[in-house]
């Protein structure tokens, strides 16, 4: 149209225009040709809003997902056609339509939406978006995902003290160096390396203060960090170990929103929170099988159910595997542990013991885990008793004969031994 | 005051030796640090999710018996058909009252399994950010024809049951995430979306 418009201008450089009112009138013709292509592009913007809104919840330009792909469909039916499936299915089936009845039938008989309030010209815009659709839909992207963001960070610092170091052995080298130059110019003797080392170190050994003062130093780091040592047996802290699928929380719960309970439901109902079994990520993934960092991941759970999905659907006889995932929180046996009392009793949220979930790539153990961390929590926390009637007739009796004393998990047996160690 | 330079630097000479080593030890994230009895901490015992050599695909966590039921189980005799999913419609009404305190019960359930693709406010707009889940109809929608010949509002609670317990369209089954009063619970709330705002 562009071009047609182009050599029309360069044409009339060579006719008057005055003389020739047909050429005028034609140009306009062309003018307006040329609006409406742009009207059409306006088309295709709308006919992709409309598209969004309405169609991607059951339809994909170039892969099948709950009905077929779209590209195309405008040469394998008429727009008349088209027009009065979209606006209602239901209808063309029921009067017999030999090709609404096929495609109903392909697709398990279930019923496309009807859409009776799209005008003809939504659903030409619809056809126009989809028949110039981009070649690959985009997998929205919101954050780049990277797998063991946490080791990746440990190793960079590892890099700078590294860097550091290599930099002040240079300086000293670079000073020593100096030294000898200037004890040259003096007219004094210089020492090689290895010979000024050892006058250092007998220079140290020389003076016994300097060497107890070391000593003692050395022994009360050696104490401290064999305390430390000590305390941190049998506590995970920082446990941040690679899962078999590099499933990200931070995607997950923090950028999509599910709440913690979607996939740890017995949390409110049991003693362990769940690690949620694959049907549980195929109610999403039987659909999504792109994530920000590409198919591979997704694919796992695919390959540990047996899910092929490009035919979109469970793959016969095929022996399941389980997903290893590897457990971070542990208790020792001989302490008990009921998650449904916390979380539903007790009123507690998940980040309270667990950390900041919804922003790690990577779960990490936040809390020590130890008995002493139970108790620190037991003595403090008040229990919650505003909308909660599982403590309503204990509280009533708690102030009846404690008049003024705090209402917390210790005043309810929180800290007897048999709780927990039973 | 040259000697006590030497000194400070005699001093700082040991650590200087002492920090090249500590900085080259790991901080090891993916390692679960000492245990002092590991057999108090693995006990032979079962636990739910451990792996138990006793069956072939190693799973300790079995799913039930063909045949049998686990304790509290209620059976919902309607198929995934769509046949079915009228009929549920037709026939099934919700056993729980319709009283404030169940609806809030159910909103809260509604919070933690349906609103990240429905929507808080069951408008459609959840905030998962995946295109296929980008064009989820409203509740309280009334112009679109659904499988029932009827809108979105006009929805039963047995065909919301029905679509919770089976799934429908993109949405997966749910009934081995939420029982069957956390269901109906749910149904309730959602039919109260249904009304708009």
């Amino acid at each position: 149209m562009l071009q047609l418009n182009y050599m029309f201008i360069n044409m009339t450089k060579f006719i008057n225009l005055s003389k020739y009112p047909f050429t005028i009138f034609s140009s306009l013709i062309i003018l307006l040709f040329a609006v409406s292509a742009s009207v059409s592009a306006q088309n295709i913007e709308e006919g992709e809003k409309l598209y969004k809104a309405n169609c991607t919840a059951c339809h994909q330009i170039d892969s099948k997902l709950i009905g077929p792909a779209l590209r195309g469909v405008s040469d394998k039916y008429s727009e008349e056609w088209l027009i009065k499936w979209i606006k209602n299915s239901a209808e063309m089936i029921a009067a017999g339509d030999p090709d609404a009845i096929a495609i109903w039938e392909e697709y398990n008989k279930s019923p496309m939406t009807a859409f009776p309030y799209f005008s003809d010209d939504d659903v030409k815009n619809i056809l126009a978006y989809i028949e110039q659709a981009p070649e690959k839909q985009a997998v929205v992207a919101t954050t780049s995902v990277d797998g063991g963001a946490i080791v990746v960070e440990d190793q960079t610092s590892d890099y700078v003290i590294l860097t550091i170091a290599i930099v002040l052995l240079l300086v000293i080298a670079g000073l020593w160096k100096i030294k000898n130059t200037l004890k040259e110019v003096a007219g004094e003797e210089s020492e090689d390396l290895f010979s000024s080392i050892i006058t250092l170190v007998n220079a140290f050994f020389a003076r016994k203060s300097i060497v107890t003062l070391t000593v003692f130093i050395i022994l009360g780091f050696g104490v401290n960090s064999a305390w430390n040592l000590m305390l941190g047996v049998g506590v995970t802290k920082g446990y941040a170990p690679e899962q078999p699928i590099a499933y990200s929380h931070k995607l997950h719960s923090g950028i999509n929103g599910i709440d913690c309970n979607y996939c740890h439901h017995s949390a409110r109902h049991g003693k362990s929170a769940a690690i949620p079994s694959a049907n549980v990520c195929m109610n999403c993934h039987t659909y999504i099988n792109e994530g920000p960092s590409g198919k591979a991941e997704i694919q796992k759970i695919y390959d540990a159910v047996g899910f092929d999905p490009e035919k979109g659907q469970y793959i016969q006889g095929y022996e399941q595997k389980p997903i290893k995932w590897v457990r971070i929180h542990n208790l020792p046996d001989h302490a008990y542990f009921n998650h449904s009392q916390h979380v539903v009793a007790g009123g507690l949220e998940c980040q309270d013991c667990h950390g900041a979930i919804e922003e790690m790539e990577v779960v990490e153990q936040h809390a020590e885990l130890t008995m002493g961390w139970c108790i620190d929590c037991h003595r403090q926390t008040e229990v919650k008793v505003a909308d909660n009637d599982y403590y309503e007739e204990m509280h009533a009796k708690f102030k009846e004969n404690h008049p003024g004393e705090a209402f917390n998990v210790e005043a309810i047996g929180g800290l007897e031994c048999g709780k927990c160690h039973h | 005051m040259k000697k006590v330079c030497s000194n400070i630097l005699l001093i700082a000479m040991p650590f200087l030796v002492l920090s090249l080593f500590s900085s080259c030890s790991n901080n090891e994230a993916d390692k679960p640090g000492y245990e002092f009895m590991p057999d108090m901490y693995r006990s032979p015992s079962l636990e739910i999710y451990s792996s138990n050599t006793f069956f072939k695909d190693s799973l300790n966590a079995r799913p039930s018996v063909e045949g049998t039921m686990p304790r509290g189980f209620v059976a919902f005799y309607y198929d995934n058909t769509l046949e079915d999913y009228l009929l549920a419609g037709k026939e099934l009404k919700n056993p729980f009252e319709n009283t404030e305190d169940n609806i809030e019960k159910g909103k809260q359930l509604y919070q933690m399994f349906c609103a990240h693709c429905h929507g808080k406010n069951g408008d459609g707009k959840g905030s998962i950010t995946h295109p296929v889940y980008g064009a989820i109809p409203s509740y309280a929608d009334d112009v679109m024809i659904r499988r029932t010949g009827e809108n979105m509002n006009d929805l039963a609670a047995g065909n919301i049951y029905h679509a919770i317990y089976y799934g429908l369209n993109a949405m997966g089954p749910h009934n081995t995430q939420i029982n069957d009063t956390e269901r109906w619970l749910i149904t309730m709330y959602v039919q109260e979306l249904q009304k708009g705002n």
